[in-house]
């Protein structure tokens, strides 16, 4: 038989109750609700409790998830890092821009080429023909198998800003493929200096320099009478 | 010359057969216009047979400083003197050509030596 609710016991034990749910609802899950009195008020309580109980275990797993989630996003952040770096060391890597000769530059390409590396090859280009000073470059394509409109068009644009620098740009060593994939599309590359070889792009470029002689290829600053002995 | 003498000048310094202008200010539009005037009469008041015009402190370069630009190339040509720019920046000449600036007609080189080179050489074509 249980106990009538008695009033005074009853306002004392509700505060009670209230105090326990405001200390949960402040982040304390160890406090519970006494129950140490038989009656009506009794399942209430037991009930908060069973709550508070799965609130705070819920609790528990959803930080314990949340770390792990936060762990997993870090490491992968961490991969998107590397990722990332990869990338830009790849397309550093991707065009490099060599000095040959004397007043010769040469930028062989392999792979596909797309926008961003058609862009970053231009300014990795147009740097270096500022900082040797050498007024002919070659951009050998041997190694791309195809080209589309807008790597056509940025090799276009390659050549035309190396020309408003004051170096002379060839494009030597375009495919079969290529070559028919430029004319197909309608491209017009005539007002370009274009080379079978990478080899004719460099005599062509080294004849201009008055650096082939009778057939020889001779150092710019010596003079023709030791060269001849 | 009908130029307002408040405004800021470019020099041009003659030697022997050339103009040099070296723009060492940023360029704004009605500099540009006065520039390419002052160079036009400077041509035809000292019988200048080649203008070298070194851009290397210009660091932007907007459409119409490019028009300009080739403009005058054009206008000094009719007036029988050659113009070299030297010295523009590989940032300048990937704008020009992303604004289909291409410049055609217009002889350009990476240095003043070098763009000295090319006008004597023109010269001496020129004269046979």
């Amino acid at each position: 038989m249980k106990d009538q609710i008695k009033f005074e016991n009853a306002k004392e034990r509700i505060e009670h109750i209230e105090d326990v749910l405001s200390s949960v609802a402040a982040g304390d899950p160890d406090v519970r609700v006494k129950t140490n009195i038989e009656d009506d008020l009794t399942g209430i309580e037991a009930a908060i409790n069973i709550l508070i109980d799965d609130l705070t275990y819920e609790l528990r797993q959803s930080k314990k998830m949340k770390e792990e989630l936060e762990e997993k996003l870090y490491k992968i952040q961490e991969q998107q890092k590397t990722i990332v770096q990869q990338q830009e060391d790849l397309m550093e890597l991707s065009s490099p821009v060599t000095k040959v000769w004397d007043n010769v530059l040469i930028l062989p390409v392999i792979g596909t080429l797309d926008s961003q590396r058609t862009q970053i090859m231009m300014e990795n280009l147009l740097q270096k023909i500022v900082e040797t000073g050498c007024t002919n470059a070659i951009l050998d394509i041997t190694g791309v198998p195809t080209v589309d409109t807008q790597v056509a068009n940025h090799l276009l644009k390659t050549v035309t800003a190396a020309r408003l620098l004051g170096a002379d740009c060839i494009i030597s060593g375009i495919s079969p493929a290529i070559a028919q994939t430029i004319v197909h599309l309608g491209i017009d590359l005539s007002s370009i200096k274009t080379k079978a070889t990478l080899q004719d792009a460099m005599l062509y470029a080294m004849k201009k320099n008055n650096q082939l002689f009778d057939g020889k290829i001779r150092v710019e600053n010596k003079e023709p009478e030791e060269d001849n002995k | 010359m009908n130029l307002d003498i408040n405004d800021k000048k470019i020099p041009i310094i003659k030697i022997r057969d050339f103009l040099i202008v070296s723009i060492q200010v940023d360029m704004h539009d009605k500099l540009a216009v006065q520039l390419q005037s002052q160079i036009l009469h400077e041509i035809e008041r000292t019988g200048a047979k080649g203008v070298l015009i070194d851009i290397s402190v210009l660091e932007m370069v907007d459409s119409f400083i490019g028009r300009m630009l080739s403009g005058m190339a054009s206008m000094a040509a009719i007036m029988d003197a050659a113009v070299v720019i030297v010295g523009m920046q590989p940032a300048v000449a990937i704008t020009l050509v992303e604004l289909g600036l291409e410049m055609p007609r217009v002889d350009t080189a990476l240095n003043m030596e070098k763009g000295m080179e090319m006008l004597e050489k023109k010269l001496k074509e020129k004269e046979g």
